[in-house]
């Protein structure tokens, strides 16, 4: 059995989160935590609060190699965890659809899966090169990134 | 030398690549100065705009070269 199943996509396909646990899950795990980031169509207080629908676009070949570099940050930061599951969706996306999954298995509650998918989605949304362009009411913009990578990430 | 583009960055050049000159090899400092001097549309985006090389984040004083994988993109707004 491998204790330390690792799955990355980047991919336009939807998210299957059952099979996502499924796959993260070993003999070993008694918790499975999962962080799902879906399309928010309406943002409380935003100048133009309403979104209609988001489209993301990746540089992939990078993309997935920061994905993984996110998945061994996390194994470094929290040694309970056994399974992870990084998928980031591209294409269309309307409000309410599932984009980002992280899915962290581990043995026990308290054994850092929750910590480290906070932490995963965290790591993604700065160092993995997918950027999402937002269409509201009023046109569409590219919505902007506002971490600047330092060396080592 | 070819220069990959995305998001904001593609969408001003109406490219997915464009073409710089480039007389062998250079840091990324030098590159983003040369990238404005040939593409004027781009110049204003520069400043704020990441360089890849080689699919890790380059930095000023980095090496880079015709050789080299290169892309120009905004920080990243995934998730």
């Amino acid at each position: 059995m491998n204790d330390t199943p690792t799955l990355i996509a980047l991919t336009e396909a939807a998210i299957d989160l059952n099979a996502l646990q499924r796959a993260v899950t070993t003999d070993l795990d008694g918790t499975v935590v999962a962080f799902i980031g879906t399309v928010r169509g309406v943002t409380p207080g935003a100048a133009e609060p309403v979104t209609t629908r988001l489209e993301y676009e990746a540089y992939a070949a990078m993309a997935e190699n920061k994905l993984r570099q996110v998945a061994r940050e996390m194994r470094e930061k929290f040694a309970g965890i056994h399974g992870i599951a990084l998928t980031q969706r591209v294409g269309e996306m309307a409000v309410g659809e599932p984009v980002v999954a992280v899915v962290v298995s581990c043995g026990h509650r308290g054994g850092g899966a929750f910590e480290a998918a906070r932490y995963g989605i965290d790591r993604l949304k700065q160092i993995v090169p997918v950027w999402k362009k937002e269409t509201r009411p009023d046109g569409s913009a590219w919505v902007e990134g506002d971490y600047v990578p330092a060396r080592g990430d | 030398m070819k220069i990959q583009l995305f998001a904001t960055l593609r969408d001003r050049a109406k490219a997915r690549s464009i073409e710089v000159a480039l007389e062998g090899p250079t840091t990324v400092a030098e590159l983003r100065k040369v990238i404005a001097a040939q593409h004027a549309a781009l110049a204003d985006l520069l400043p704020q705009a990441l360089v890849a090389v080689n699919q890790e984040f380059a930095f000023d004083e980095d090496a880079v070269g015709p050789d080299n994988e290169v892309a120009l993109f905004p920080p990243v707004s995934g998730g």
